[in-house]
């Protein structure tokens, strides 16, 4: 589903990925984990189109299209999904309008009739149930005035409703209590199937008892320095991530 | 170029010279004044502060020729009226009033509320309009104020008694129609809303075909204690029109004067609002937005005299400007030494679409009392690029995106409305104006 060799990528002529490898299959769930600044919002922005990355070597490709050469929205229409770590506030644009559109977006793209208010309607609801969230925030501007675990909750609504092949949370964990951690994970689990698929970003271990990987990669300078399964996530959250590092700077 | 066609200044000597056989509007006692100005014919220059941003060679250079006034047929307008469909209609051709087009007027006026064409007016009448024009008045140098008060034969005058609240709107409609040269248009409407009274005006301004025109509005609002008045003025003319209206206000004590303004349309716009609080506890709500597209030039002014203690205004307007638009937003708030208490807000937010559009904001504030809480404030900027971003990570195009993010810059202002099918028909209008808009660089 989602091929990526030797991926490099820079910020303003500073490398920060260098040379990422990643192979993921449908109904995978690969977390990706690693200490900050190891490069790991870069990948999921680089994935999902965000201007500003330089791609100086290496492909992604994802369901055999070359992912980088395509326009963000194409790639979401193509089912590429990802939860963003801080979802922003765009007042003015109603929360449920705007994701009708994105639905229908995808829909078109797809072939599929579009929806009409009525049938939305139903299906966000029902969504909505998944996530716990109360039904006048989908009468609000998209995030504005939500609470943190609130905007969490609504990319995990959006994710839902928009139904992708393969999610990328982005530090989805980051700034969640426990009950609302809960939440967001229950959905995760809920839409997981054999057609899907997940990246999930993370710093802490914490989320991957609610999500569990098959497979976990630590993520240091811009390369993937260690894969496992579950169990290594485990050992990072009673280790730390030093150990880690100083056995892969040491061959140096 | 058609024949027996003026430019503004030698249309008006002309005017002068042929004076005593027109049907005016006030009294010649009234316009003496004014014509005295308009005799010596000064107009402004971007010398004057505050037409600084403003260049008025196109509108002076304008060839003016009498209007024949054909009615249009009733087709061609419904689709205006219907911006208001629970109103009362009076529609205006080149500026004068249509019996055929309009509603009947004995059917617009009730108790206690009279509805006049100021051609009409009673002795007994005209002396009470050019008491309240004299009320509102703040200012009395501006030519085009003169233009309308020394030589206007058209307008209407509305008094609402005291303690009367009108429940419909009235849809004041001004159409410019095509005619072989450019008509000039220079109504003066009078509003005086009494003790505890309340009203609504829709006034529109909208071109058939490619209407040439020039119109010069002049209106006077004048609110008695503790009363109402919520104005709406909608301007889509044509590209080939040329706009200058000045509308002059006095809130009296505890009164609420509620405007919102919407210039979508024309070559040019200058708008000018002044507000002058006559009493304590008077406020007043001021809302627009100006969206640009091609050349158009659209200039909002406004002057607030907070002249009496606990007063509040809030001003709050948008500019949209795409290709090689200009906008201008000016606004002056002067609170006087003795308006202890006055709360005074002031904002203007301007989005520039492309590179070459152009906004000159000046926000301004002149304090004089020290007890006092005003803010005010300019942004001049772009679409947000994390908000398109986040939108077109969800599958919605880049141009899409565009286009949400600024109806959505709009709706802050349109969701002040307050009547629904205004607020609708102002919302659609924005919408087809920003679908045609090529938004080549967002």
């Amino acid at each position: 589903m989602l091929s990526i060799k030797d991926l490099q990528v820079s910020v303003e002529g500073k490398p920060i990925l260098k040379g990422l490898n990643l192979e993921v299959k449908p109904g995978e769930i690969h977390a990706i984990m690693g200490p900050n600044g190891s490069g790991k919002s870069t990948l999921a922005h680089v994935l999902s189109g965000r201007e500003g990355y330089s791609v100086d070597a290496g492909t992604a490709a994802y369901k055999n299209l070359d992912l980088l050469d395509m326009a963000p929205e194409i790639r979401a229409r193509e089912g590429m999904f990802l939860a963003f770590q801080y979802p922003i506030e765009i007042p003015g644009v109603n929360n449920t309008s705007f994701l009708k559109k994105a639905l229908n977006e995808i829909r078109k793209h797809r072939g599929d009739e579009e929806l009409d208010a009525i049938d939305f309607l139903s299906l966000i609801k029902k969504q909505m149930k998944l996530v716990e969230m109360k039904e006048d925030l989908l009468k609000r501007p998209v995030n504005q005035g939500f609470s943190g675990g609130e905007k969490k909750r609504n990319e995990i609504l959006q994710m839902a409703v928009l139904n992708p092949t393969l999610a990328i949370l982005d530090e989805t964990d980051s700034g969640l209590d426990i009950d609302a951690l809960r939440i967001v994970a229950g959905g995760v689990n809920k839409l997981r199937s054999e057609d899907n698929a997940f990246v999930v970003i993370t710093h802490y271990q914490r989320l991957l008892d609610y999500i569990v990987p098959d497979f976990v990669h630590v993520l240091s300078d811009g390369k993937i320095i260690k894969s496992g399964t579950k169990d290594l996530a485990l050992e990072l959250e009673e280790r730390g991530y030093d150990w880690l590092l100083e056995k892969a700077e040491s061959p140096s | 170029m058609a024949e027996n066609t003026k430019q503004l200044a030698n249309w008006i000597q002309d005017q002068l010279q042929a004076d005593h056989d027109q049907n005016f509007a006030l009294s010649a006692q009234t316009r003496a004044a004014s014509l005295k100005i308009l005799d010596a014919g000064v107009f402004p220059t971007r010398k004057d502060e505050e037409w600084r941003y403003t260049p008025l060679n196109t509108l002076l250079d304008q060839n003016i020729g009498a209007a024949k006034s054909d009615v249009p047929n009733a087709d061609s307008i419904q689709t205006f009226k219907n911006a208001v469909p629970e109103a009362h209609h009076l529609v205006f051709i080149n500026g004068k009033f249509s019996e055929s087009l309009s509603d009947d007027l004995d059917s617009v006026k009730e108790s206690g509320y009279t509805v006049k064409l100021m051609s009409q007016l009673t002795s007994d009448e005209q002396l009470q309009a050019e008491g309240t024009i004299r009320d509102a008045k703040l200012s009395d140098d501006n030519i085009f104020q003169h233009l309308a008060l020394g030589l206007s034969q058209f307008g209407l005058f509305l008094d609402v008694a005291n303690h009367t609240e009108v429940k419909t709107p009235l849809h004041l409609l001004n159409v410019a129609t095509h005619e072989a040269s450019t008509s000039l248009t220079n109504p003066v409407n009078v509003i005086h809303v009494g003790v505890n009274s309340r009203l609504k005006v829709i006034e529109q301004f909208v071109s058939l075909s490619d209407a040439q025109a020039v119109t010069i509005p002049a209106s006077f609002m004048a609110l008695e204690e503790g009363s109402g008045l919520e104005h709406f003025k909608i301007g889509l003319e044509s590209d080939s029109t040329d706009h200058v209206s000045n509308t002059s206000v006095q809130v009296g004590a505890n009164a609420h004067f509620t405007s919102h303004q919407y210039l979508l349309g024309s070559r040019l716009t200058r708008s000018n609002m002044e507000v002058g609080f006559a009493g304590p506890g008077a406020s007043t709500t001021l809302r627009g937005i100006y969206l640009g597209d091609g050349t158009q030039h659209l200039d909002v002014r406004t002057y607030l005299d907070h002249a009496h203690p606990h007063c509040n205004s809030d001003q709050h307007f948008r500019g949209i400007l795409n290709d090689h638009s200009r906008g201008v937003f000016n606004g002056l708030v002067l609170v006087r030494e003795h308006a202890q208490k006055t709360d005074a807000k002031q904002s203007n937010k301007n989005l520039l679409l492309s590179r070459d559009a152009r906004v000159d904001t000046k926000p301004q504030l002149e304090i004089f009392a020290d007890d006092v809480k005003c803010a005010h404030g300019a942004t001049v900027g772009e679409l947000d690029e994390d908000a398109l971003f986040y939108l077109q990570s969800r599958g919605i195009s880049k141009e899409d995106a565009g286009l949400m993010l600024t109806r959505a810059f709009a709706a802050e202002i349109t969701e002040d409305i307050g009547i629904e099918p205004v607020q609708e028909y102002v919302e659609a209008n924005i919408s087809s104006r920003l679908n045609e808009l090529s938004l080549a660089n967002v």
